[in-house]
């Protein structure tokens, strides 16, 4: 199962490179891409963060369900063309400080030992995007991050959560800002289906536990006109505080919203 | 000159077969399950010392480290508040246990609830410092709790197991899993440890091969899955001494000898806010601290084996041989811990070392194991 899960998805990396051209990428799949949402329309994932175009240059987006624990919002704006590629800027805050001490709790669902509080913690992200056509039909992003956490005191380095994916997500709040590059390609396969390759590194400013780097793959089906089952791969490696570590786990969103 | 080129099938297959390698390699599950039997990991000390030549025994050890924490209030045994110690904290313990063995020089000791990348020990390696700071010069570890995370209480990435340390090289060593715990759902077995027995043969030049087995049975289990640990692990002792082995056998029974006078420590290791033994209590009894209806369960032990610390002599003088307690800063209150053989202990040679009380929850035991000569 899990091999002909790969296989369909290499399949569909290497053929998307040569399909004709659809709008599909930039309508469906723009997230993490330069292009915004367009105006007056929406779309959210169960995941992945609720985007709505306020003007053809300006959109708003939040992570909707860790709201009421991780208060959180951003801002993108477009700046533009220059050549084939379209030029975008995001800026977002978050106070994880709420979830991070529910999480420190005693018994099942403490993924935090009780022994720590957390105090206010304010995670500041700006990020650069630049998305371009290539092949015809697919879009390549670059993406710089840069995110610093302000802390409203100490925070104990052994209250970390040292899980693939989560870890290196949070590693500013504790110490250090966190520089992230990124590349990805989103292409359409066929009318419904859209394949998404992507690689991330995570450079942490501090002297250990600073190196994270993350391969992504997605499928994007349309099932319906509003509704989109992305489902993928994340396969990640990091220096972690207990060694170094590979992990490979499935990633799994429903979107939904006007622009489908 | 031909060149040949890569077709683009073949480089799909390529991919493909890097992806399923890369796949497989790194699909750790978030807690380890065990097989029945398995393989132990191997340690061997950067610079191998001398063994000396035995005349006709050997000291041997057993002893609960408590993964060197001492007697810090941990929260799973001590009524403690915490759940993760620093490098600071743990450092000074580990360097007493060390000292301790340093002093006592066990030619063969077995560990239980020896850390080697977790958590809650700031991921200090237990074993390899033991070895890097004593006179040992092989080890053989299995993991008993090993998960990627556990989501209970800030554990976090635990490995925890036991061990066998030896002057002399161990071969065969393997991690027999014990039955799981029968009075837990399963969400909670998954990511909770799995009882077992590292098991492994010593030659000693002269002398004929030994298997040694550590074992560390459950200590909270409510119902019979404590006797089932003893049963197998008697069944054990019983194939190899049925081959016509001999065996130095011991560890953490979490059970008290038969013949105890107390069998019941709910008061003593009750927690603040908790209550017992009242009516209306549920439970009764505290988990782990009623050994009234197990207590003989060890018997079948007892008749057909050597314990180092004989029977009869427990049962006149219990206090000296008590090697346990919950509380910190009292002194021990119980025994759990024991050696055994099919062969022979230097009569009267064995020491419960009950002034280490500052240095575990539980203290070690010792004695003179008798060798035999080989024909």
């Amino acid at each position: 199962m899990k091999k002909t899960a790969l296989l369909i998805l290499l399949l569909a990396s290497i053929t998307s490179l040569v399909s004709a051209q659809s709008p599909f990428v930039t309508k469906y799949m723009s997230f993490n891409t330069a292009y915004l949402m367009p105006a007056k329309k929406w779309e959210s994932g169960i995941r992945q963060p609720f985007r709505i175009g306020l003007s053809q240059k300006t959109e708003l987006f939040s992570t909707v369900l860790a709201l009421p624990l991780t208060p959180n919002a951003g801002i993108k704006f477009a700046w533009g063309e220059k050549g084939s590629f379209r030029f975008a800027t995001a800026h977002s805050l978050s106070v994880p400080s709420p979830v991070m001490n529910i999480l420190s709790r005693e018994d099942i669902g403490g993924f935090i030992s009780p022994e720590y509080t957390f105090p206010f913690i304010l995670s500041v992200n700006n990020s650069v995007l630049a998305s371009g056509p290539v092949c015809d039909s697919a879009l390549l992003t670059f993406k710089a991050d840069f995110l610093f956490a302000i802390r409203g005191g100490d925070i104990d380095p052994q209250s970390t959560i040292d899980l693939p994916v989560i870890y290196p997500r949070m590693a500013h709040y504790y110490k250090g800002s966190s520089v992230r590059l990124s590349a990805n390609i989103k292409a359409p396969v066929m009318k419904k289906l859209g394949v998404e390759e992507g690689f991330q590194l995570f450079l942490i400013t501090r002297n250990e536990n600073n190196f994270f780097a993350e391969n992504t793959g997605y499928l994007y089906w349309k099932m319906s006109k509003k509704m989109l089952l992305k489902a993928g791969y994340n396969l990640s490696y990091g220096v972690y505080p207990f060694g170094n570590h590979w992990q490979l786990w499935p990633s799994l969103d429903l979107l939904f919203g006007t622009s489908k | 000159m031909m060149i040949r080129v890569i077709s683009p099938k073949n480089i799909l297959r390529i991919l493909a077969g890097l992806s399923i390698l890369i796949f497989m390699s790194s699909c750790e599950p978030l807690a380890t399950g065990f097989d029945d039997t398995e393989d132990a990991t191997m340690y061997q000390a950067s610079s191998l010392r001398q063994a000396p030549q035995p005349d006709s025994a050997i000291l041997v050890m057993t002893w609960n480290i408590r993964f060197a924490i001492g007697r810090s209030p941990w929260f799973g045994d001590a009524c403690g508040n915490n759940t993760v110690f620093t490098k600071e904290e743990v450092m000074p313990h580990l360097d007493s246990i060390v000292q301790a063995i340093n002093m006592t020089k066990p030619d063969i000791l077995m560990l239980q609830e020896c850390d080697v990348a977790s958590q809650r020990t700031a991921y200090i390696n237990d074993l390899q410092y033991i070895i890097d700071n004593t006179y040992f010069n092989y080890a053989a570890y299995v993991p008993e709790w090993k998960a990627q995370y556990i989501p209970s209480d800030g554990l976090g990435r635990m490995d925890m197991g036991q061990v066998i340390l030896s002057r002399w090289s161990i071969r065969d060593s393997k991690r027999i899993n014990l039955v799981t715990r029968g009075d837990q759902s399963g969400l909670v077995n998954y990511f909770y440890l799995h009882s077992c027995i590292i098991t492994g043969k010593i030659k000693i030049p002269g002398f004929e091969e030994f298997s040694v087995l550590n074992i560390h049975a459950s200590a909270f289990a409510t119902d019979d899955t404590k006797k089932k640990h003893y049963e197998e692990f008697k069944s054990m002792l019983d194939k190899i001494d049925a081959e016509g082995g001999y065996f130095l056998a011991g560890g953490d029974l979490n059970e008290l000898p038969p013949g105890s006078d107390s069998t019941d420590y709910c008061f003593e290791d009750m927690c603040p806010g908790e209550s017992f033994h009242q009516p209306g209590d549920d439970p009764q009894h505290k988990d782990g601290s009623n050994y009234t209806p197990e207590i003989t369960w060890l018997q079948p032990l007892y008749d057909d084996y050597v314990c180092a610390v004989p029977l009869d002599r427990y049962q006149h003088n219990q206090q000296a041989y008590f090697t346990h307690t919950t509380r910190p800063g009292h002194f021990w209150d119980r025994t759990l811990d024991y050696l055994f053989t099919n062969y022979r202990w230097v009569e009267n040679s064995d020491i419960t070392h009950q002034y280490l009380l500052k240095y575990s929850d539980h203290a070690p035991v010792s004695a003179m194991f008798v060798l035999k000569k080989e024909n």
